[in-house]
């Protein structure tokens, strides 16, 4: 009964900690204290080791059904380029 | 401040492209994600330049990109009071979405799987989200912004961001479900 409830408190930092976890952003990263407190209850748990998978393959989905049409062309990338660099030439507008 | 330290003075052009220049793509890609069109996207990229660029005296030197798409994100907004105030949102990444894998040049059984089947319900449960946990997906998840690119370009604290963004994961994995999303072999 200890063990399951232990258990149960562990998925539940587990799920609020997972997506900190997973995208290790520098403005919010886990500590390492919680990053081995984190795996060593994947370890462990396959419900939120599952968890896990199904959030690298929606983020996976995500790039690749949607990442390739958010490239922008090159020619809108190179007039871009020529604009900054006619501030450069041209000085301070106006 | 730039000026007091002499970086930008006579050279402040050339210091601006510097800073500048490795960011115009991701602007654009911000900038096509907050319009409808291709056109819009780069007109609103422009305006952002030459703003960023008469206010480079003011900017401390630190984090770029941010700072980059907080300018952004202000001058869509006064464009938008201009011309069309109706339009707030991050459609046109959904509605132009090609199928899966356009530059893929070998087919895996993974990417047939997810090319035939988890695009179209994949943008079936985006449109069902709240447009601001859409976007927050969408700025994080498609566009690879950080939790603070994202925060300015949304013009919200980066806490809101990362709520916005797990709701919004949390549910599109509900919605999906684990068949769906792990059938096809992705990890």
């Amino acid at each position: 009964m200890k063990q399951s409830l232990r258990q149960m408190l562990e998925c539940r930092w587990s799920a609020r900690h997972v997506q900190r976890y997973l995208d290790a952003d520098p403005s919010a990263s886990l500590t390492p204290q919680e990053v081995q407190r984190l795996e060593e209850h994947l370890d462990v748990c396959a419900r939120c080791t599952q968890v896990v998978q199904e959030h690298r393959a929606l983020h996976h989905a995500l790039t690749l059904t949607l990442g390739p049409t958010s490239l922008p062309d090159e020619d809108a990338v190179d007039r871009l380029r020529r604009f900054v660099a006619g501030l450069d030439e041209e000085g301070p507008p106006s | 401040m730039w000026n007091e330290q002499g970086t930008v003075g006579s050279d402040r052009s050339q210091t601006f492209a510097e800073v500048v220049e490795p960011e115009i793509e991701v602007m654009l890609r911000v900038a096509y994600s907050l319009t409808s069109r291709h056109a819009d996207a780069e007109d609103l990229v422009q305006e952002a330049l030459l703003r960023a660029y008469r206010a480079l005296d003011r900017f401390d030197g630190r984090h770029p990109r941010a700072w980059l798409l907080t300018i952004l994100r202000r001058t869509h907004l006064n464009m938008q009071r201009r011309t069309r105030p109706d339009l707030v949102d991050d459609w046109s990444v959904l509605q132009g979405h090609r199928p899966a894998f356009g530059a893929a040049t070998t087919a895996s059984s993974e990417q047939t799987y997810l090319d035939a089947t988890l695009p179209t319900q994949l943008v079936r449960a985006l449109r069902e989200l709240d447009p601001r946990f859409r976007a927050a997906v969408l700025l994080v998840d498609v566009h690879d912004l950080s939790y603070a690119e994202a925060a300015a370009v949304l013009g919200v604290p980066v806490g809101t961001v990362m709520s916005r963004l797990s709701r919004a994961r949390d549910r599109l994995r509900r919605r999906l479900g684990p068949d769906v999303l792990t059938q096809g072999g992705s990890s």
